[in-house]
């Protein structure tokens, strides 16, 4: 005798949560643009490798006998997977059962798959599309009460959601509507992306800020324009399949936890190679700016460099690269965006940054052109000074290697931040570079106003004291006096920072972080 | 052909230093329509086509906010 009975209903029962909400919803669900739960695990495993589990979790009904009628799954599809022949957890929300809405949800399934990640150490993707938390204003009459979030011993999603940021690397998906609590697990990543067409977050959507008066689309309300800029997400793309691609290349640079290092990968681009372009990419005039993104291209191995965070605090420039095959933290100065200054934006997006460099054991290089903080009014209303010192502490607070290399300006107490403060890193300056606490355009009115006021001719005096000045800034009178170690021709740049990536690989030490990241 | 025609924002918020093309001016893609001033810096205002300036929106030494239209340009 076998079991064949038992398999038969096992097998009845799966069947029935592979039909997702059903064929009307899954034809919807596609009419809208958008994939399935289950087409999107596909699209992002490697073929053939997912495990779910908790398949056959839902809401059953029988006939009079007792016999399965019908099985609605639950709307979160859970299990683990490989990616990149790496053992990942993917947790996805499925729009076809009620709308994605914690309604549907089976409030155990999430959190195994938040638990099964932090405690295997396994990389968590989440597939989000719906609300998730508390359910619709349904569940008052569904449940006879109202929703206290958390609860008592509810606490455990939330508590996963942040606590998995310093264990294993975060990935968020949004790929469809995202509100209330699905906003903050796709907020609470170390990377999330959005499609441009298809998708919109907000804490609220559209039908709730219509009460406060707002009357607005959920595109304007929430769309990629909106979060981008933000930097509440961090990349926008056209298609699913493209933030699928996304996710497994910002995963390919990491550990699976905070347990490794980042992966080293086969190099075939020359370490020594050097680009003549680089001798010529600083402008001569100081008042020209240049493209920042050109020189990070030909400085990496070739085509390795993964930027995040576009579109926000735009005058740092954040991604992953390799160097010889080893991954590093690439930080870079964008002047295009107020000469490169750290906004208050800039300054929230290096703090998030170094801490992901950090947690992962990342080194971290920075090509720095920084004229200082962003001035102004509107500055001190960011706050600027505030953030700024956040993040100068965050770089101070990290361990692992840093190499810094100032492309041009280095001005301020922006200027300092270029390397943790309180051990040695690695520093070279192009022959562009320059520095000072203050720029001399007012710096020189301030600090030679008695002078400037006796003067008979105040700015023939300006002019002769500016001259005066501008001999002494040579970087090489710094040099003289060993107050810069190094000065290079930039064409050394990619050869000086492999050498950098592998002085950097037996620091790496596999263990957690004594800062614990927060999104 | 109104439909064809793109309007050019500033991406920071700066000073306009120069009116590099006037309306009318024809342009290759990256060729610069405008140069703002930001933290002493001259941030050009590139074409994002190759195509013709329409309409410039702002004059010089303006002061011009973060997204706010500058120009309007025909590809």
């Amino acid at each position: 005798m076998t079991w064949q009975p038992e398999l038969d209903e096992l097998r009845l029962r799966e069947a029935h949560a592979k039909m997702l909400g059903g064929a009307d919803k899954i034809a919807r669900q596609h009419a809208g643009g958008r994939l399935t739960v289950r087409e999107r695990i596909d699209g992002l495993a490697d073929a053939g490798t997912f495990h779910e589990i908790g398949a056959i979790a839902g809401k059953a009904e029988y006939d009079a006998a007792g016999n399965l009628t019908s099985l609605t799954p639950s709307n979160c599809v859970m299990g683990r997977a490989q990616i990149d022949g790496r053992p990942v957890m993917l947790l996805g929300d499925d729009f076809t059962v009620r709308g994605g809405s914690a309604d549907a949800t089976i409030r155990e399934k999430p959190i195994m798959a938040e638990r099964m990640a932090y405690e295997f150490r396994l990389p968590l993707i989440r597939i989000i599309e719906g609300s998730g938390g508390g359910g619709s204003v349904k569940t008052i009459e569904t449940t006879g009460r109202a929703n206290l979030p958390g609860g008592v011993g509810g606490g455990a999603l939330y508590h996963y959601t942040g606590a998995n940021l310093s264990m294993v690397p975060v990935v968020g998906l949004g790929l469809g509507s995202v509100a209330g609590l699905g906003a903050a697990r796709l907020a609470a990543t170390h990377y999330s992306i959005m499609t441009k067409n298809t998708s919109a977050m907000f804490v609220a959507g559209p039908p709730v800020v219509k009460r406060l008066g707002e009357d607005l689309t959920k595109q304007e309300l929430g769309g990629w324009e909106i979060q981008t800029k933000a930097g509440a997400v961090d990349h926008a793309v056209d298609s699913e399949e493209e933030a699928f691609a996304c996710a497994r290349r910002f995963l390919s640079y990491l550990p699976s936890s905070v347990y490794g290092t980042p992966p080293v990968t086969p190099c075939d681009d020359d370490p020594n190679r050097r680009d003549e372009k680089l001798f010529k990419a600083i402008p001569r005039d100081r008042r020209r700016v240049y493209q920042m993104r050109p020189i990070i291209d030909t400085i990496v191995d070739k085509g390795s460099f993964f930027e995040m965070g576009r579109m926000f605090g735009r005058s740092v420039i954040t991604g992953f690269a390799r160097f010889n095959g080893m991954p590093v933290a690439l930080m870079a100065s964008d002047p295009f965006f107020y000469g490169g200054s750290w906004t208050a934006d800039a300054c929230a997006k290096v703090i998030r940054f170094v801490d992901l460099a950090e947690t992962f054991h990342m080194p971290v290089i920075y090509l720095q052109d920084c004229p200082g903080f962003m001035v102004g009014l509107e500055a001190e209303k960011a706050a600027t000074i505030r953030l700024g010192v956040r993040a100068m502490a965050a770089v101070n607070q990290t361990t692992v290697p840093w190499c810094t290399m100032i492309i041009r300006n280095a001005f301020g107490v922006a200027g300092v931040v270029h390397q943790p403060a309180g051990r040695l890193s690695l520093r070279y300056a192009w022959l562009s570079a320059r520095w000072g606490s203050l720029p001399l355009e007012g710096g020189i009115e301030a600090g030679y106003a008695a002078d400037l006021a006796a003067a008979d001719d105040r700015d023939a005096k300006l002019a002769e004291i500016e001259d005066r000045l501008n001999l002494l800034r040579s970087p090489f009178r710094t040099a003289e006096t060993f107050w810069v170690e190094e000065i290079i021709d930039p064409r050394d740049t990619r050869r000086l920072l492999c050498d950098f990536a592998q002085l950097a690989q037996p620091l790496l030490t596999p263990t957690p972080s004594a800062v614990k990241m927060r999104p | 052909m109104a439909e064809n025609i793109v309007t050019i924002r500033s991406e920071i918020g700066a000073l306009v230093w120069k009116i590099a093309a006037p309306a009318g001016t024809a342009l290759a893609e990256d060729d610069t329509i405008i140069i703002l001033e930001s933290m002493k810096m001259e941030i050009p205002i590139m074409a994002p086509h190759a195509g013709t300036v329409v309409e410039i929106l702002v004059t010089e030494g303006q002061q011009v906010e973060e997204g706010q239209a500058v120009a309007t340009f025909r590809p």
